[in-house]
């Protein structure tokens, strides 16, 4: 297999189109022609030194950063500087962040119910029953009266990851979300993103979590100085990486 | 707590004596009680002297004690009394004169210093270069002047420096602005002004029907009712409605110029318009640092998060970012008016007649028994303190949301 | 099995767009409709305020004169503000003997100096007593009849050298006894604790000129008969209560920022109450509250022109006093406040800046 593993595959069928995409921080040049195109269902890791410009791209994805040239579809809807735009967009994406970023001052349920109340303004009752369905998915529906601050790390990343799901984004995106974990809750937090790929969920996902990258991923990709270096099946990525800078990383982080 | 302390003493008294005596003094408990002990004595001693010396002092000094003063007339005038006042009432009535003055400025102060701090406050995050540097100005400077210098600098540096009444700056025919302070129309009633009055009030029970009724559809249907726009219609159409209906019972009494001076319409006086002026821009300073740090409380993940559910920025201010920030803001509030209640004092040195310059300036000054007057005055000021704390307790309460 | 060199793309200039001052104006004064308004309201109205205000403070201002007469322009009178420099820095205190205030400020400057340069160890031992007996030295310095120099009465003592004495006389007494206060409100000792309580909230309760008067119409009552306490000394006792107050609260909350683990690491070392307090936890609380101290200080240094109610001649009562002097009757309220007011303003502004350094720096401490 090709290093360019989509070369041949049509933009059209891609739920995510990545064109040429560049950004700056005022002169840093963080991502520099990005060409990506993710097909429905796919599951795909990106990873990469930090500094490497793979959070900011899937922040880019539901519009967390601006980018300043190229251009990026999600879903069929183009991103343009337009308020309707990124709402629309953002309601198709669902994203979890390294930190939870759950809101303190709300139980876990409300913390749930906000999107489906406000956003997609369904009755509570139907929210909250959505809710406590998700919540007996990442497998703690008995704490949807608590505080976030009351939860342990891993549970407050899976309640973070069912109020994403919440709001029935077709794509999900995953910023580190074990990197914050202490060791014993970062299985609990996989489990759920496994079962969640194996239901068939587009996800991307930053991690640095190799066995979950060879467990159900579709392709890795590795990205450094801002550009992608190597992308590849798990199989081909590992074993027979393509690139000298991919085998460097490899190394030293399957090191121990 | 003290109940255990008190067994462990029984306990002590009844153990043998020769177990405790060797190193009574040395056992932290007993210290405690030979500590507190002396301390006692020493404020007993320090009280008998303080009381013994002012019994005595007074005597030499010929000066009364008790409340009696307080039923004798005054035989002064003030500047500004909000009930009828005039020479030869009470000492009690001139209390409550200067009490309603610092009430009202007190009012007048807080109200415009949290609508100054809170604009200022916001406007550090403008992304607008200039209103960002316009709130650190604003906060840096006024903040870090002496609040009596800025009384001063408005009584007698600005108003003071206003036209005579003849030459007064006007907004149209009815609003005047002069050395003597600035006058206003007076809103007079006429017959049926009780239904408008009525109609405002039926207004504001409405919109919190209105609201409660918004909240309980939406938790059934889902349906978002836009809640503003409907409260802020029914809180200006009732009324106007209501004024239409009844022919608009209201007349105002202009300000008219005659001689020197203005007659009719209602006065502000400087002193009034110089400390309100300085409380809130002081105050207003401090309530938009408060503001400031309340906002940075808020981690920047919150509102990404926030986002990235696809919520709207407007509910995203007021789902997420207001009622964590109101945590950290309300309790620096509640300190901020608590102050501003006590720098309403320094209306003295202007002569504004709040209960400090009045009572404890003007009416000491006649009466001297000191430690009465001083005594009631301070108490106001604790009542009126422990009485913002109150409410700005509840207030806390109802925004911030338990949480762990 | 061969493998691709990796070769970084080279980093491209960021769009004329983004950045650069074309970039930047764009951004931050004209990026909404709104911001474009705000933008032209601010700018039309700095200009036609600025040049009016710029003219009337500098350039049309008059610098040079000794009297009333010499402001013939139509700016300010800063002539006004040179003929009473004097009075404004240090009152009536005698002209010859000026040198005698300078001193004790001198001396201020250089124990405040000491225990910035001085290692850690000879800060307590060298700085911490000196520091504690300045107010006296300079008391003595001031006051002049113990050391055989010309008597100086405390009424004769003033101007803005005032202000800073007796706010810095103020801070010191009140360090030791706001920690008492302090202790007091944490001790387990009922009694102890409701009487620093009771202490602490009435002095932050009551207004600062409330206290002020108090100090002037109801301590005299409180002496014996015939004993008269100097007014200055009884703002002074005033003015440390007050701060006291203030104090505790700040170190009572630096108590509360102390980790459990100190207090039991010193008692596993045996150490005693007061080693313990002293040697453990006081310095961790000072360093922790060393912003919120100078914030105290900032507010009592302020507070220091309140004294111009019970007529002692600080630098604004002397200010009002010119004003109403019968050679300078031509209205220069606003000279004399803003020259006051800027005098402050750079003091409390400079302190309130090294409050938000330290605490920086105590912030960055934390995180290591």
């Amino acid at each position: 297999m090709s290093e360019n593993v989509n070369s041949d595959q049509d933009n059209a069928s891609s739920v995510i189109s990545i064109n040429q995409l560049n950004k700056w921080y005022g002169d840093f040049h963080v991502l520099k022609d990005i060409n990506l195109q993710v097909a429905k269902g796919e599951r795909i890791v990106i990873c990469g030194p930090s500094g490497s410009g793979k959070s900011t791209l899937i922040r880019c994805i539901n519009r967390l950063e601006e980018f300043q040239r190229g251009s990026l579809i999600v879903d069929g809807v183009e991103m343009i500087e337009d308020v309707k735009n990124i709402e629309a967009i953002r309601r198709e994406v669902g994203m979890v962040f390294q930190h939870f970023n759950l809101f303190p001052h709300l139980s876990i349920l409300d913390n749930l119910t906000l999107g489906p109340i406000w956003v997609q303004k369904k009755p509570k009752a139907e929210a909250e029953a959505t809710a406590m369905r998700y919540l007996e998915r990442v497998k703690i529906p008995d704490q949807a009266n608590k505080f976030p601050g009351q939860l342990s790390g891993g549970q407050q990343q899976r309640v973070a990851i069912a109020r994403s799901l919440c709001i029935n984004p077709k794509i999900m995106l995953f910023d580190e979300p074990t990197s914050a974990l202490d060791p014993e809750m970062i299985k609990e937090v996989l489990d759920v993103m496994v079962e969640l790929a194996e239901e068939g969920m587009t996800m991307l996902c930053v991690t640095h979590e190799m066995g979950f990258a060879k467990k159900v991923a579709d392709r890795v990709i590795f990205m450094d100085a801002g550009e992608i270096v190597e992308q590849n099946t798990p199989k081909e990525f590992f074993d027979n990486p393509q690139v000298d800078r991919t085998q460097k990383f490899l190394e030293q982080i399957l090191a121990h | 707590m003290f109940y255990r302390k008190t067994t462990e003493q029984i306990k002590a008294a009844t153990r043998p004596s020769s177990v405790g005596a060797k190193a009574f003094y040395n056992n932290p408990k007993y210290r405690g009680w030979i500590y507190q002990a002396l301390l006692l004595i020493f404020l007993l001693a320090f009280f008998f002297g303080i009381i013994s010396n002012t019994l005595d002092n007074m005597a030499a000094q010929g000066i009364k004690s008790g409340f009696r003063f307080l039923e004798t007339s005054v035989g002064f005038d003030v500047l500004m009394s909000l009930i009828p006042f005039d020479t030869t009432d009470t000492y009690a009535r001139i209390f409550l004169v200067g009490f309603l003055n610092t009430v009202l400025v007190s009012l007048i102060g807080i109200f415009f210093a949290t609508i100054l701090g809170f604009i200022f406050g916001i406007a550090y995050f403008s992304q607008n270069w200039l209103i960002k540097k316009i709130s650190i100005v604003y906060v840096e400077t006024f903040r870090n002047i002496p609040v009596i210098l800025q009384v001063l600098f408005w009584y007698s540096a600005v108003l003071a420096t206003l036209p005579s009444a003849k030459d007064s700056l006007q907004i149209g025919d009815s609003i005047f602005l002069n050395i003597r302070g600035l006058y206003l129309p007076k809103l007079i009633d006429e017959s049926g002004s009780s239904i408008v009055y009525i109609s405002i009030v039926l207004a504001i029970i409405a919109v919190f029907v209105l609201r409660h009724w918004a909240k309980k559809r939406q938790a059934l249907t889902g349906q978002q009712f836009p809640l503003l726009k409907a409260s802020l219609g029914i809180l200006f159409g009732l009324p106007l409605l209501a004024l239409l209906v009844t022919g608009v019972p209201f007349h105002f009494d202009y300000p008219v110029l005659k001689g020197f001076n203005f007659t009719g319409g209602t006065n502000i006086i400087p002193e009034l318009i110089s400390l309100s002026i300085a409380l809130s821009v002081y105050t207003g300073a401090f309530i938009a640092e408060a503001v400031r740090a309340g906002d940075q409380s808020v981690p920047k993940g919150q509102t990404e998060a926030a986002r990235s559910i696809g919520l709207k920025e407007g509910r995203i201010m007021s789902l997420i970012i207001v009622p964590q920030s109101m945590r950290v803001i309300a309790p620096m509030l509640n300190s901020e008016y608590q102050s501003l209640v006590k720098n309403s004092t320094v209306a003295t040195a202007i002569g504004y007649p709040e209960l400090f310059t009045v009572f404890a300036g003007s009416a000491l000054n006649q009466v001297g028994q000191a430690i009465e007057m001083m005594f009631m005055t301070l108490a106001v000021y604790f009542v009126l303190n422990m009485l913002i704390s109150c409410i700005m307790n509840l207030f806390n309460r109802s925004v911030a949301i338990t949480s762990r | 099995m061969s493998t691709k060199e990796f070769k970084p793309l080279p980093a491209q200039p960021a769009p004329v767009s983004t950045v650069g001052p074309v970039a930047w104006v764009r951004e931050n004064l004209f990026s909404s409709k709104f911001n474009i308004i705000a933008t032209i309201l601010i700018v039309f109205a700095l200009a036609s305020v600025l040049p009016g205000t710029i003219d009337w403070l500098f350039i049309s201002a008059n610098w040079s004169g000794t009297t009333e007469a010499a402001c013939v322009k139509d700016g300010a009178c800063w002539v006004f503000i040179r003929a009473w420099s004097k009075q404004i820095f240090y009152g009536s205190y005698p002209s010859g003997e000026l040198w005698r205030v300078n001193l004790c400020l001198f001396l201020l400057v250089v124990i405040i100096a000491l225990s910035f340069i001085l290692p850690a160890r000879l800060r307590n031992r060298v700085a911490v007593p000196l520091f504690l007996l300045l107010p006296f030295i300079s008391l003595v310095i001031l006051n002049g009849r113990l050391i055989g120099l010309e008597y100086v009465s405390t009424d004769k003592w003033g101007g803005f050298s005032l202000d800073i004495m007796i706010a810095a006389a103020s801070m010191i007494i009140a360090f030791p006894l706001s920690f008492l206060w302090a202790l007091g409100r944490r001790s387990n000792m009922p009694f102890a604790r409701s009487v620093s309580v009771t202490c602490i909230e009435f002095f932050r309760g009551t207004p600062i000129l409330a206290l002020f008067f108090m100090g002037s119409v109801m301590l005299p009552l409180f002496f014996p008969q015939g004993v008269t306490v100097d007014k200055l000394l009884r703002v002074w006792i005033i003015l440390v209560l007050f701060m006291s107050a203030y104090m505790a609260e700040v170190f009572r909350s630096g108590f509360q920022a102390i980790p459990q683990g100190q207090y039991e690491a010193a008692d596993s070392i045996g150490l005693g109450y007061w080693q313990k307090t002293m040697l453990i936890i006081f310095p961790q609380v000072v360093k922790i509250s060393m912003p919120n101290i100078l914030a105290t200080f900032v507010m009592v240094f302020k507070n220091t022109v309140f004294l111009l109610v019970i007529a002692v001649p600080e630098m604004l009562q002397i200010v009002m006093t010119a004003l109403s002097n019968s050679n300078w009757l031509g209205g220069h309220a606003a000279e004399g406040y803003l020259f006051v007011g800027f005098i402050f303003w750079i003091c409390c502004f400079s302190m309130s800046m090294m409050a938000d350094k330290i605490e920086k720096i105590l912030d960055t401490d934390k995180r290591d």
